[in-house]
């Protein structure tokens, strides 16, 4: 079951050849855009153009019907207005197409005329074992293999580097949204997919499918519903997966409740949203507050290894941030616990004693890189924490960039996950890419690097490797 | 009568709440620390009932048509003879009449009091997505005004319902505050999980509550329940 949906959505990221129904020779169309961009980025594949109104699109020669392309067709890529989908859905069917991705929008987000154009291409696709993404989505990216059906020409929307993040979306205008960021960020993505009114393939297959995805470390979800009765699926599919990759949760429609018409406390209260959460923390996945944090705890997730414990040391060179991280740390369910008189005794041995010592490790303004490497050495090698936030400040003159390799160094090889935050301009900004180049994800507020302990520790209490 | 008549019974009546002694019926079946009930027809029935169960008892009125129960007059606590009992009886059913008159009266559910503890809500829906969902909280304002409550979907395991137990932002009365005992967190976790084995077995209910649950440094007690019914299962 689970091998054959997963095959049945490969042929959506590595077709061997490709339909785009709908064609158009005129540029800025969405079927000019469609085949163009797959003529440009996807080389694994033939693409043919399928529009009766026109003989030739970008130098390929354009079919009156997919049925009339000589060869086998793995993919379509519907884009024409939605009464004629159902036909178009046909005749791919007896084509023997294996997937196809409906681009169009005016199906069930419109109304009682548009499900019935849905319900007609389910009754269509029953039993035949093709597969259908959409309506009203934009299909698939893979910055990997180049399968691209987003009809954004890159000037709207920037490809992201490829990378190991993968984004599946309910919403198709807040996914392109995300990449446009993330490639604007010099964030990596492994594939991204929208799959709008989800008439067959839902999150729970695109789910299952990357999980077995070697490009992908980790999986991000934006969701707003469910299908009504998938609850129960999704929540032992994302179990499944879990175990082998993280999975962060985008939850869209928090305030909406659930019917109200209830004569019991437990009814009235169990909002749909209250439910959702319940959910998911039984699951394992990760819940994000918004976009930003999405990134966040997904740059922590492919770079940091889980946390063992909930025991965190904040070395830092500035007592404000100090605090602030404390109170950010402990405010997510994490300690910044008291160290040992032994550990501050060995601290001591290098440190002036105006330095703080207690955790958090205080080497002050007027400290140096060297006395980072101390601190971090000292502490992230005892068992008295369990995960390190660096806060690196380097505008005093002591500091400078090259406190990145620093912390690199000291934390390497210790198994505890590392994040920093850094803030400002100038040279902080050499320090940060220098940072990530080493895979320690930088935070530009403590709060913000506080969460992306917390999505570790939370992935280690998941794999049942944290205390 | 096993849960299966009582509800049949309930749904062929037309009535999608069960009444309280069938609820407790459904929750003894099931293995949960329900205490003995007993229906009474008529006033020597509920002294009768009494005897059997053993005092302090406890009287309330069993009518499909009155929700709030103690708004009417048709709760009386704490009885401890023979004579209260019987007095209780007659009051109890002129409260009714004079509050609710014309409200279909079925009889007087006789219940064995259970003694005081942490008042704790656990309960169950079902979620159009999800399906069955067990909800855990403390009585009174935690629950009503501070909507202090966990959500697990079922099927909810022992680990899973001692979670939902530490997951309540007051969670801390239940390891005991300023000379409360700490409470049974065990059979707490227990209700839960046989709360979700319920919920997975019989699907025509819809919805649950046992509020209030009496939590004790051993053992609890649920002292009301509610149990709602469907057939379109």
């Amino acid at each position: 079951m689970e091998a054959q949906s997963t095959s049945s959505i490969e042929v959506f990221f590595k077709p061997r050849s490709i339909a785009v129904v709908g064609a158009s020779p005129t540029p800025g169309r969405l079927g000019y855009v469609v085949v163009q961009r797959l003529l440009n980025r996807y080389k694994k594949g033939k693409v043919y153009p399928v529009n009766p109104k026109y003989g030739e699109v970008l130098g390929l020669k354009c079919y009156r019907s997919v049925e009339e392309i000589p060869g086998p067709v793995d993919l379509a890529v519907v884009l024409v207005p939605a009464p004629l989908v159902p036909g178009v859905v046909e005749s791919c069917v007896r084509k023997g197409v294996r997937g196809i991705i409906i681009i169009s929008g005016g199906f069930a987000e419109t109304g009682p005329e548009g499900a019935k154009l849905e319900e007609k291409i389910r009754e269509t696709i029953r039993g035949t074992g093709t597969r259908v993404i959409g309506p009203n989505c934009i299909g698939v990216l893979d910055l990997h293999g180049g399968m691209d059906t987003f009809f954004l020409p890159e000037e709207k929307m920037m490809r992201p580097p490829p990378g190991d993040i993968a984004i599946i979306s309910q919403s198709g205008a807040l996914l392109s949204a995300m990449l446009d960021w993330a490639a604007h960020m010099g964030i990596g993505v492994s594939k991204a997919v929208s799959y709008g009114n989800k008439i067959d393939v839902d999150e729970v297959d695109m789910l299952e499918y990357l999980a077995n995805d070697p490009e992908t470390r980790v999986i991000v979800i934006y969701v707003e519903g469910l299908r009504p009765g998938r609850g129960k699926a999704f929540i032992e599919a994302v179990r499944r997966i879990v175990r082998e990759k993280p999975v962060i949760v985008l939850k869209g429609g928090r305030t909406e409740r659930g019917a109200v018409a209830a004569a019991s406390h437990t009814a009235a209260l169990a909002g749909s949203y209250e439910v959702f959460r319940a959910a998911l923390r039984q699951a394992g996945a990760i819940e994000a507050v918004d976009v930003v944090d999405v990134f966040d705890l997904a740059k922590a997730l492919t770079m940091q290894p889980p946390a063992r414990g909930d025991r965190v040391a904040v070395i830092t060179n500035a007592g404000g941030p100090g605090v602030m991280a404390t109170d950010a740390l402990e405010s997510l369910g994490l300690r910044v616990p008291l160290l040992s008189e032994e550990l501050q005794a060995r601290l001591r041995e290098r440190f002036p004693p105006f330095y703080s010592v207690k955790n958090p490790v205080d080497v002050t303004g007027g400290g140096s890189n060297e006395d980072y490497r101390h601190a971090i050495e000292v502490v992230a090698r005892s068992d008295e924490v369990d995960a390190l936030l660096v806060v690196a400040l380097i505008h005093p003159p002591g500091f400078s960039a090259e406190l990145a390799d620093i912390i690199a160094e000291a934390t390497k090889g210790t198994g505890k996950p590392v994040v920093a935050m850094s803030f400002g301009g100038g040279e902080t900004s050499v320090l940060r890419g220098k940072l990530e180049k080493s895979g320690i994800p930088v935070y530009e507020t403590v709060e913000r690097a506080a969460r992306a302990l917390w999505a570790l520790y939370r992935y280690g209490k998941v794999l049942g490797v944290a205390r | 009568m096993s849960v299966r008549k009582i509800i049949e019974e309930a749904l062929r009546e037309g009535r999608s709440k069960l009444h309280e002694h069938e609820a407790m019926a459904v929750l003894r079946e099931y293995g949960f620390p329900v205490p003995e009930v007993a229906l009474a027809r008529s006033r020597d029935e509920a002294v009768e009932a009494a005897v059997r169960i053993g005092f302090p008892v406890v009287l309330k009125i069993v009518s499909p048509s009155i929700v709030h129960k103690s708004d009417v007059g048709g709760v009386v606590l704490g009885l401890e003879t023979e004579e209260q009992v019987a007095e209780a009886y007659d009051r109890i059913l002129a409260n009714v009449e004079k509050h609710a008159p014309g409200a279909e009266v079925v009889g007087v559910l006789v219940q064995r009091m259970v003694p005081k503890g942490l008042e704790v809500i656990v309960g169950a829906t079902r979620d159009p997505i999800f399906d069955a969902v067990v909800m855990f909280g403390l009585g009174g304002i935690f629950v009503e005004v501070l909507r202090d409550v966990s959500f697990r979907v079922t099927p909810v395991s022992k680990e899973e319902a001692f979670e939902m137990l530490g997951e309540i932002k007051a969670s801390r009365l239940l390891d005991g505050y300023r000379g409360m005992p700490p409470r049974d967190k065990d059979a707490l976790a227990d209700i839960i999980v046989k709360v979700s084995r319920l919920m997975d077995e019989v699907k025509e209910i819809k919805e649950l509550d046992m509020n209030p649950i009496m939590s004790y440094e051993k053992g609890a007690a649920v002292a009301d329940a509610r149990i709602i019914v469907d057939g379109r299962s």
